[in-house]
């Protein structure tokens, strides 16, 4: 324990004793989750085998050759991009109006504010089935009143390859702004009231005042925000392939690659180390340039 | 003038709400609504059932028996014949009969007691390791604590997708699949290990608002750390640590891509986002059934958040992280 030379006793006793309380912590982590992660990276290089006692095959870079030449891939990436777009823009701009809405008091606002919260906490299960029968071709009801707009009530718009995309990133939107919600509202609640009210003597509107100081305000929220859920979305993978299996995003692409009909264990590996690589770089630039950190 | 404008805006504002809930709990008043209909009304226009009924629930809790579960008259007049049969030729048709009623079971109770018990069981370890974790990070003074910390933090970034081969690998190698109860303790593990990270930061983040000083005031007396979190630091934060049991719960209740990695081919342990969406693929794909069942599947959750609403929304914007 060479780094503890320079402490005395009860704070080398304090330190081992620290060690000790995190050891399982680490020690799980490490294996399950940091192990993992390189040894993706290792698999990405073999023609992974399934069968027990058979090696795997040392393929060099040919897994990645592959993909780069492979045009489902692109479109995969291009589709989960767009995906994370929309849905993080879409879902913070909902989430802000919303908060601004529910920042102000009115008759039922703890009612309102319990319901708002159930798309996020109910079972992910359960609300895609309810989706799934609202949307469904001729007797789903919002596929019934969606008629009302001229759509045609025979289109199964969750199974319509053109369409899936664009449901699947509404139901993110859906399900993830009670999340944004109460993070912007709980910063909302801590401005403080004489900004505003300097403001008003200066003779600022409502628009003035929410573009000079709320937005101001709560930059850090929002980029924080952005990042979480631009993240999460990216990886996203239950709530996109239960809803529906023709999205197409990336983490279908690897599951279907390592998971369903002839396996290619070795070629999703590559594809999620290129996905983490990149990433990693994307959130690189973004802590540096939007959070300043 | 002014008045007119601001009854003006606040009919706009009350619209902006009630367009709000609608947009909300849109899919939940047809859930509801339809898991209280009969299997011929599924389709009935209008949110209200005309013929209400808890036929649905009856059938999933096994408190009555589906018309699909009765014997056909078909199979009980095969089953006499086969009484007068010798052995070996009984055997392949009570066999078939038996795989048949077999495949239209709707296993909705054993579904929700392997979820119950993962989530329940893999959230409950997780919080207790992150309790002694997060005392360690907010507390005691050691070297390296801030790169644990950080690396804690890091493992945000590692989606279920990137984990899923490698984890499968691994699993493979040291023998943990090839039947269902490997199947399931591979699956507490993972859950145990997704959600450490968000405990931790939560427990974390709420043991550091604790004032020190009725720590020192314990020492003084001759308690030892142990003693502290048990006697102390337990007690006093309770309700942080419920809230992040729920989220560890539900993160375990609501898994389904190592859930299908890993018990997809074992019916018996199969956790309840597995189970229903299997069922939603065969044959047995009943609105009003899959409806109930959905209820069923939430209410256990929506009771926990409710419950625990107050605590929740403040972990949450605290921790900042659920998934």
């Amino acid at each position: 324990m060479a780094i503890l030379d320079n402490y005395s006793p009860l704070k080398k006793k304090e330190a081992i004793f620290g060690w000790k309380l995190v050891s399982p912590t680490v020690i799980l982590i490490s294996l399950l989750i940091l192990y993992p992660v390189f040894y993706n990276i290792y698999l990405s290089f073999f023609d992974v085998s399934l069968s027990l006692g058979e090696n795997n095959k040392f393929v060099g870079f040919s897994n990645y050759i592959n993909i780069l030449k492979d045009i489902t891939f692109w479109r995969s990436f291009g589709i989960t991009l767009l995906f994370t777009f929309i849905t993080v823009v879409g879902s913070i701009l909902l989430g802000l109006g919303v908060a601004l809405l529910m920042n102000k008091k009115f008759f039922g606002r703890t009612l309102v504010r319990s319901l708002l919260l159930l798309p996020y906490v109910t079972p992910l299960i359960a609300i895609v089935f309810s989706w799934k029968y609202v949307l469904l071709p001729i007797d789903g009801p919002l596929t019934k009143f969606l008629t009302l707009f001229g759509f045609s009530s025979g289109m199964d718009i969750i199974n319509d390859p053109n369409n899936s995309f664009i449901v699947v990133s509404i139901f993110n939107i859906w399900r993830n702004f009670p999340f944004i919600y109460l993070m912007i509202l709980s910063k909302l609640q801590s401005i403080n009231d004489d900004y505003y009210e300097a403001a008003e003597i200066d003779g600022a509107n409502s628009w003035q005042k929410f573009l000079h100081i709320t937005l101001p305000e709560l930059y850090f929220v929002i980029g924080s925000v952005a990042l979480l859920r631009g993240i999460w979305n990216f990886y996203k993978f239950d709530e996109v392939y239960l809803m529906s299996k023709f999205a197409n995003t990336l983490p279908i692409y690897i599951y279907e690659k390592a998971f369903t009909g002839i396996p290619q264990q070795g070629v999703a590996a590559a594809i999620a180390t290129l996905l983490f690589l990149f990433m990693m770089s994307l959130i690189g630039i973004y802590v540096k340039k939007v959070l300043k950190w | 003038m002014v008045k007119r404008k601001s009854i003006l805006k606040s009919i706009l504002f009350y619209l902006a709400i009630f367009a709000l809930v609608i947009f909300v709990v849109y899919p939940f008043i047809w859930m509801l609504s339809v898991s209280f209909r009969y299997d011929s009304d599924a389709f009935d226009p209008g949110v209200i059932p005309k013929r209400p009924t808890i036929n649905a629930y009856m059938e999933l809790l096994g408190l009555k028996e589906s018309i699909r579960d009765e014997l056909s008259n078909e199979e009980k007049q095969l089953l006499d014949l086969v009484k007068d049969l010798p052995e070996e030729q009984q055997k392949p048709i009570l066999d078939k009969i038996y795989s048949q009623r077999k495949k239209e079971s709707f296993p909705f109770l054993r579904f929700f007691l392997n979820s119950l018990l993962i989530a329940g069981l893999s959230s409950l370890i997780s919080v207790i390791i992150s309790i002694f974790g997060a005392y360690a990070f907010s507390r005691i003074k050691f070297p390296g604590r801030g790169t644990i910390q950080k690396s804690v933090l890091l493992v945000y970034l590692f989606g279920g997708t990137i984990l899923a081969v490698p984890l499968y690998q691994i699993f493979v190698k040291i023998g943990m699949t090839g039947n269902g109860y490997k199947g399931l303790v591979s699956l507490f593990v993972i859950y145990l290990v997704q959600t450490l990270p968000v405990s931790l930061y939560m427990l974390g983040n709420y043991f550091r608002t604790i004032p020190e000083t009725i720590e020192e005031a314990a020492i003084i007396d001759g308690s030892s750390r142990i003693g502290i979190i048990t006697k102390i630091i337990i007690p006093l934060s309770l309700p942080a640590i419920i809230t992040v049991f729920i989220y560890a719960f539900m993160i375990g209740w609501n898994e389904y891509l190592f859930a299908s990695i890993f018990i997809r081919p074992y019916p018996q342990f199969y956790t309840l986002p597995i189970g229903l969406n299997e069922i939603f693929y065969s044959d047995h794909a009943i609105w009003t059934k899959m409806m109930a069942a959905s209820v069923m599947t939430s209410i256990p959750v929506i009771i926990l958040f409710m419950t625990m609403e107050k605590y929740l929304v403040g972990g949450l914007t605290a921790g900042g992280v659920k998934e």
